[in-house]
C-alpha cells in the first residue's frame, strides 16, 4: 500500500520535472500555457498524494487511540464534566429547580458572610480536616512501618487493619454509636468503673464540643488501614541496601527512620496528604450517621459543608445558593492542594 | 577486638532487637484490638437479645441462649433480599464497566500518541481533585431531565466512568516497558490485540486493586443512592439498613445481624483479591 | 494546548447553557400555558365533568399515588381497595417513597418537567409550601366549587393552609397530640392515673411521682421524642403564640421543665435518645415509660402492633389516653394538630380523575375507611369519633374516649412563605439546647436572631 503510493509519487514527480523541461523548451505561447496548466495539475496531485499519505496515517492512529478512550470519556464527559460546568454557572443564579432561572451575580456569595449555619459548617469542616489529616497520616505510617517488619502472622494483621476501610459505614457507625453510647456504652462503662469518672461527667460522645473529636477519631480508625497500604507499598520501594549501609555506620532505629525512611517516603507522604485532605473536606455521611440522631439532622456543633449543600439543595431548593457553597468547598480544596504542591516543589 | 567483646556486642544487639520486637508486637496487638473489637462486638451483639446487648457486668461474648433467629428474622422484617439483589447488580455492573472502560482508556493514554492527549488527560486529573459533592446537584438535575431518576442505571452512569480508575490504570501501564508494545507492533499486531493479549494479562495486580476500590466504594456508597434511588424496591443495602435502623431503633440484635450480613460480600471480595493488593498499589504508583 | 482547553471548556459551557436555557424556557412556558387553562377550567370543567364521568365508566384510568411506608401503614391499601371497588374503571397505583425524607423525595420527584404522579400525599406544611412555590401542585379552588365541597367540614384547618387565596390540598387525615400512659406502671406505684384536665405543674408532679430511679428497674415518668414539637409546642397551646412569631421566649418555661426532668431522670436523656435514634414507639412499647406525649397516629400503631404480638402486651398492653396538659388559666382540650392532605399534581394528564379520588378520600367515605383502622380523618364527626373509640383494642375507660374531644387545634406548623427555613432554625437550636451545648437563654436568643433574619428578608 505504502509502496504503491511512493511509486505513484515518484512517477508524478518525474512527470512534473519533464513538463518543466518541456515548458522551458516550448516557444509556442498557446502550447506553453497548456503545458503550464498541465504541470500545475500534476504538482497539485503531488501535494495531494504527499499530504494524504501523512493525514491518513495520523488520522488512523488518532482514531484508534480515541476508540480506546471513547467508552470511558463519553460517560465521563456527560456525567462529570458537564455537571461541573453547570455547577459553576448555577452559583451565580437563582433557581428552585422548577421555576425560571434568574441571574443574581454575586448575591449568593454575599449571603454566605452573614449565614450563621454556613459559618458553623465551614468552621467544623476545617477543624475536622486539621484534626484528621495529620493523625491519620501518622497512624497509618506507624502501622505500615510495623507491618513492614518480619512479624508473625503479618498477613493476618494487614488484613485486619484493612477491615474498617472495607466495612460499610452504616454498619460500623451503628456499632460505634452503641460502643460510645453516652449512658449504656462499654466505653463509658469502663470510664465509670475503671477510671471512676463521676456519672454526670461521663462524656457525651455525639454532641456538644466532643462530637468533632469523635468524628475525627472515627475517621482515623476507619481510614488508617487504607493509607497504611499506600505507605506499605512505598516502604517496599525503599532499597534494603540503604538500611544495611546505615546499619554499618551505626545508625539507630530513629536515625534510620529520620535519614532514610522519611525522605524516601516523601512522594508517598505527599500523595497521602493530598488524598486525605480532599477526602476530609468531603465529609458528610460520617457526620450524619454518627451525630445525626434519629432524623439525620446536624446541629451547629456538628454541621459540615456538604451537609449544608445537601440541605440547601434538597430541602430548601435553593440550588444557586447550594452551588455557591459547593464553590467555596471546591476553592478550599484547590487552594490547600496547590499549597501542598508548591511545598512539594520547593523541596525539590 | 577480642572474642568476648564481639560476643558481648552481639548479645546486647540481640537483646535490643528482642526489646524492639516486643514493642512492635505490643503496638500491633493494641492496634489490631482497636480495629477488631467493634467487629467482635457486632458479631456478639447480633446473637443477643436487646437486654443482653448492653449488659456489662458480666460481659459475655456468646450469650447462654444465642439468638440465631436474628439472622432469620432480618430477612422478613425488611425486603433485604431485594436490597441485596439491587446492590449486587449495581456493584457488579459498575465494577465490570469501570475495569473495562478505564483500562481501555488508560492503555491509550499510556501507550499511544495522539492529538489532544494531554488536554484530555488533564480533564481527568482536574476532576479527581473536585469533590463529587461540588457538582452532585447539577448532575442530579441533568440525570433527572434524562429520565434516569430513581433508576439503578443512574447510579451505574454515575460511578462507572470515574477519573480515578483511568488514572490508576494509566500509572500502572506506564510502568510496563514500551519495547513490549513496539515489538508486538513490528510483528503486525493491532493495538486492540496488543491491549487484549499483552497488557491485560499483565495488569492483574492493578485490576485487583481497582476492583477492591470500586467494589468497596459502590457497595458502601450512601449519599449517591440516597439522592438517586428513592423508591423502596430500588434501594441498596446501605439505604435499606439505614432505613431499618430508623424504624427498629431498639432492636439492637437485629440491627447488628443486618450489619454483619451487609459486610460479608465485601470482606469476601477483599480476602480473595488481597494477595495482589499491596503489589497492585505499589505497581500503580499510587504511592506517589 | 491552553487554547484547546479553553475551546473545550467553551463548548461545554455552551452545551450546558443551551440545556439550561431550554429547561428554563420550558419551565417558564408551563405556568403561562396553565394559567388561562386554570381560569377557563371552571366553566370548561362544568361541561367536562359529566362527560368525564360518563367517559370514566368506559375508559380505564390509572392514577399514580405517592405514599409512604406501605408495609406498616394499613390505610393506604384500605383506601385503594375501597375506591377501586366504588370506581371499577380506576386503578390506583401506589408508589412508596418511604417515610424518612418523604417530602424531600417528593419535591425531587416533582421538580422539573413532567412527573409520573397524579395524586400526591402531603405529609407536612413546610413541604407543602415548597411544592406550591415550585408550582408543582394544581390549585383546587375551581374543582372545589365545582364539586360543591363545603370547606367548613374541616373545622377551619383549611384556612391555615390557604396560600394567597388558593387551596392546593384537601386534608384527609387530621392528627392531634395527646398523652399516652401505661396504666400498669401507675398501678404498680399506686399513683393515680393522669386526667383530662391537668395543668403543667400537675403533670410534672405526676411524672415525678411515678418515676423510679432504681438501677436496673428504671421507670421513666415521662418521655419526650426528639422532635422539637414535643417540647417547644407546649408553648403555643395558650393561643397567644405561634412558631412564626419570630420571638420564642415563651418556650423557656417548657425547656426548664423538661431539662429539669432530665436532670432528675424523670425522662430519658436527649443525648442518649439522639445517639441511639430511639423511636418513640420503641420507647413506649418497652414498658418503662409511664407517660408520653405523642400524636394520635400512634393510637392505631399501638392497637395493631399489640394485636399482632409485635409489641409485648404484658409491657404496654394496658394503656390509656388523656388530653394534653394545659397552662394555668387556659381551658383543657387545646392541642397541636398535624394534617395530612392530598394534592393533584399540576403536570398530571388526568387531573379530573385525580381530583375525584382526592375528593373521595377527603370526604365522608374516605373518612370511614380511615376510622375503621383507628386513624383520625380530617372530616371528624361524632359518629366517626365513636367508631374509633369503639374499635377492638381501644382503651375502654371513659377518660380515654373523652380525650379524643378537641376544643382548640393549633397546627404544629402553620403555613408561611419561609416556613421550611424557620422550621430548620427551630430544629437546630432545639438540638443545641437539649444537648446542653448552649443554655436555654442562649438557644432562644439564637432562634430569635436567626428567624429574625429570615423574616426580615
Amino acid at each position: 500500500m505504502d509502496e504503491k503510493r511512493v511509486a505513484l509519487l515518484k512517477s508524478l514527480e518525474s512527470k512534473s520535472a519533464d513538463l518543466l523541461v518541456q515548458i522551458q523548451k516550448e516557444d509556442n505561447m498557446k502550447k506553453k500555457q497548456k503545458l503550464i496548466a498541465e504541470q500545475q495539475h500534476v504538482q497539485r496531485q503531488v501535494v495531494k498524494v504527499r499530504s494524504n499519505q501523512k493525514i491518513s496515517k495520523d488520522t488512523k492512529k488518532d482514531l484508534v487511540a480515541y476508540s480506546f478512550i471513547a467508552p470511558n470519556f463519553i460517560g465521563f464527559a456527560v456525567f462529570t464534566l458537564v455537571p461541573i460546568v453547570f455547577a459553576f454557572i448555577l452559583a451565580f443564579m437563582n433557581w428552585d429547580g422548577s421555576n425560571e432561572i434568574t441571574l443574581v451575580g454575586f448575591d449568593n456569595f454575599k449571603k454566605l458572610f452573614t449565614d450563621t449555619f454556613f459559618i458553623a459548617a465551614l468552621k467544623n469542616t476545617i477543624i475536622y480536616v486539621i484534626g484528621t489529616v495529620p493523625l491519620t497520616m501518622v497512624a497509618s505510617l506507624a502501622l505500615a512501618i510495623v507491618l513492614n517488619q518480619k512479624v508473625i502472622a503479618r498477613g493476618f494483621f494487614r488484613t485486619v487493619s484493612f477491615f474498617p476501610y472495607v466495612a460499610s459505614l452504616v454498619a460500623i457507625t451503628a456499632v460505634w454509636s452503641m460502643i460510645f453510647h453516652p449512658s449504656k456504652g462499654p466505653v463509658n462503662y469502663l470510664l465509670l468503673t475503671l477510671f471512676k469518672v463521676p456519672q454526670d461527667q461521663l462524656p457525651k460522645w455525639f454532641s456538644g464540643t466532643l462530637v468533632l473529636f469523635t468524628l475525627i477519631l472515627f475517621s482515623v480508625w476507619k481510614y488508617m488501614g487504607y493509607y497504611m497500604v499506600i505507605y506499605l507499598a512505598g516502604l517496599q520501594g525503599i532499597s534494603a541496601e540503604l538500611y544495611e549501609a546505615a546499619g554499618l555506620d551505626g545508625a539507630n532505629t530513629w536515625q534510620k527512620f529520620k535519614y532514610i525512611t522519611w525522605p524516601q517516603l516523601r512522594t508517598t507522604t505527599f500523595f497521602v496528604v493530598v488524598m486525605l485532605t480532599i477526602n476530609c473536606f468531603k465529609v458528610y455521611d460520617i457526620a450524619v450517621m454518627l451525630a445525626g440522631g434519629g432524623d439525620g439532622k446536624l446541629s451547629t456543633s456538628a454541621t459540615v459543608l456538604v451537609y449544608y449543600i445537601y440541605q440547601n439543595a434538597f430541602n430548601y431548593w435553593d440550588l444557586g445558593y447550594s452551588s455557591a457553597i459547593a464553590m467555596v468547598l471546591f476553592v478550599l480544596v484547590l487552594v490547600v492542594t496547590m499549597i501542598q504542591f508548591k511545598y512539594e516543589k520547593n523541596l525539590d | 577486638m577480642s572474642n568476648e567483646a564481639v560476643l558481648r556486642k552481639y548479645r546486647s544487639k540481640s537483646k535490643s532487637a528482642a526489646v524492639s520486637k516486643t514493642i512492635v508486637y505490643i503496638i500491633l496487638i493494641v492496634i489490631t484490638l482497636m480495629m477488631i473489637v467493634p467487629f467482635l462486638w457486632m458479631l456478639s451483639a447480633s446473637i443477643k437479645s436487646n437486654r443482653e446487648v448492653f449488659l456489662m457486668d458480666p460481659f459475655v461474648f456468646i450469650p447462654e441462649v444465642p439468638k440465631w433467629d436474628n439472622y432469620v428474622k432480618i430477612w422478613t422484617k425488611i425486603p433485604l433480599l431485594k436490597f441485596v439483589e439491587n446492590t449486587v447488580i449495581l456493584t457488579i455492573v459498575v465494577t465490570v464497566l469501570q475495569l473495562i472502560t478505564s483500562s481501555f482508556a488508560a492503555y491509550s493514554f499510556a501507550k499511544l500518541k495522539f492529538k489532544h492527549r494531554n488536554t484530555l488527560f488533564l480533564a481527568y486529573i482536574a476532576t479527581i481533585a473536585m469533590p463529587w459533592q461540588v457538582y452532585m446537584v447539577p448532575q442530579f438535575i441533568m440525570m433527572r431531565s434524562m429520565g434516569l431518576n430513581d433508576k439503578l442505571l443512574a447510579m451505574i452512569c454515575l460511578q462507572a466512568f470515574s477519573a480515578f480508575g483511568v488514572f490508576l490504570m494509566k500509572q500502572f501501564y506506564e510502568g510496563i516497558p514500551d519495547d513490549l508494545c513496539e515489538a508486538a507492533r513490528i510483528d503486525g499486531m493491532s493495538e486492540y490485540k496488543i491491549y487484549a493479549s499483552i497488557m491485560l494479562p499483565l495488569s492483574k495486580p492493578a485490576l485487583s486493586t481497582l476492583t477492591i476500590f470500586t467494589f468497596v466504594n459502590t457497595w458502601n456508597d450512601y449519599l449517591g443512592p440516597l439522592i438517586y434511588l428513592r423508591s423502596e424496591e430500588k434501594k441498596t443495602i446501605q439505604l435499606g439498613l439505614k432505613m431499618f435502623i430508623g424504624q427498629y431503633t431498639a432492636e439492637y440484635g437485629l440491627i447488628m445481624a443486618g450489619s454483619v450480613l451487609s459486610l460479608i460480600p465485601v470482606i469476601i471480595v477483599f480476602l480473595c483479591l488481597q494477595k495482589y493488593f499491596v503489589e497492585g498499589v505499589a505497581s500503580t504508583g499510587l504511592k506517589g | 494546548m491552553k487554547r484547546k482547553l479553553i475551546s473545550i471548556m467553551l463548548t461545554a459551557v455552551m452545551m450546558t447553557s443551551v440545556l439550561v436555557g431550554c429547561g428554563a424556557k420550558e419551565e417558564a412556558a408551563a405556568p403561562a400555558a396553565d394559567a388561562p387553562a386554570a381560569t377557563e377550567s371552571a366553566p370548561a370543567a362544568e361541561e367536562a365533568a359529566p362527560a368525564a364521568a360518563e367517559e370514566a365508566a368506559a375508559e380505564p384510568v390509572t392514577l399514580t399515588w405517592a405514599i409512604w411506608d406501605e408495609a406498616t401503614t394499613q390505610y393506604w391499601g384500605d383506601i385503594k381497595a375501597a375506591y377501586e371497588a366504588a370506581n371499577p374503571n380506576v386503578t390506583i397505583e401506589m408508589v412508596d417513597l418511604g417515610s424518612q425524607d418523604y417530602m424531600t423525595v417528593l419535591a425531587t420527584e416533582l421538580s422539573g418537567s413532567g412527573s409520573d404522579f397524579d395524586v400526591v400525599t402531603i405529609k407536612d406544611v413546610p413541604g407543602y409550601a415548597t411544592l406550591v412555590s415550585k408550582n408543582t401542585l394544581e390549585p383546587l379552588d375551581a374543582y372545589i366549587s365545582e364539586a360543591g365541597i363545603d370547606l367548613a367540614q374541616y373545622g377551619g384547618v383549611d384556612k391555615q393552609i390557604t396560600i394567597d387565596g388558593s387551596l392546593y390540598e384537601l386534608p384527609f387525615r387530621n392528627d392531634f397530640w395527646v398523652v399516652f400512659y401505661n396504666k400498669d406502671l401507675f398501678d404498680a406505684k399506686g399513683v393515680p392515673y393522669p386526667t383530662n384536665d391537668m395543668t403543667f405543674e400537675e403533670y410534672d408532679a405526676l411524672a415525678r411521682q411515678v418515676t423510679d430511679t432504681t438501677f436496673g428497674s428504671q421507670i421513666y415518668g415521662t418521655h419526650y421524642h426528639t422532635w422539637r414539637s414535643a417540647v417547644q409546642l407546649f408553648g403555643v397551646l395558650d393561643g397567644k403564640h405561634s412558631i412564626l412569631d419570630g420571638t420564642y421566649d415563651y418556650f423557656k418555661p417548657y425547656y426548664e421543665m423538661v431539662l429539669g426532668q432530665e436532670d432528675d431522670q424523670v425522662c430519658r436523656n436527649y443525648a442518649d435518645l439522639s445517639a441511639e435514634g430511639l423511636h418513640y414507639s420503641a420507647a413506649f412499647s418497652g414498658g418503662d415509660v409511664a407517660m408520653m406525649n405523642q400524636g394520635s397516629w400512634f393510637i392505631s400503631t399501638l392497637m395493631t402492633n399489640i394485636a399482632s404480638g409485635e409489641y409485648d402486651a404484658s409491657l404496654c398492653g394496658n394503656w390509656g389516653l388523656v388530653k394534653y396538659p394545659h397552662a394555668e388559666g387556659v381551658e383543657a382540650g387545646s392541642t397541636l394538630g398535624t394534617i395530612t392532605g392530598l394534592s393533584v399534581v399540576a403536570a398530571s394528564d388526568v387531573k379530573d380523575a385525580a381530583f375525584d379520588f382526592v375528593e373521595w378520600v377527603s370526604g365522608e367515605e374516605g373518612a370511614k375507611v380511615m376510622a375503621s383502622s383507628g386513624n383520625f380523618p380530617a372530616l371528624m364527626t361524632d359518629d366517626i369519633a365513636g367508631m374509633i373509640s369503639g374499635l377492638e383494642g381501644f382503651p375502654t375507660d371513659a377518660e380515654s374516649k373523652e380525650a379524643l374531644k378537641v376544643s382548640n387545634l393549633y397546627l404544629e406548623v402553620p403555613y408561611a412563605e419561609n416556613v421550611a427555613e424557620i422550621n430548620n432554625v427551630l430544629d437546630t437550636y432545639h438540638k443545641s439546647i437539649m444537648n446542653r451545648e448552649v443554655s436555654i437563654d442562649e438557644g432562644i436568643a439564637s432562634m430569635n436572631e436567626e428567624v429574625g433574619k429570615i423574616l426580615g428578608q
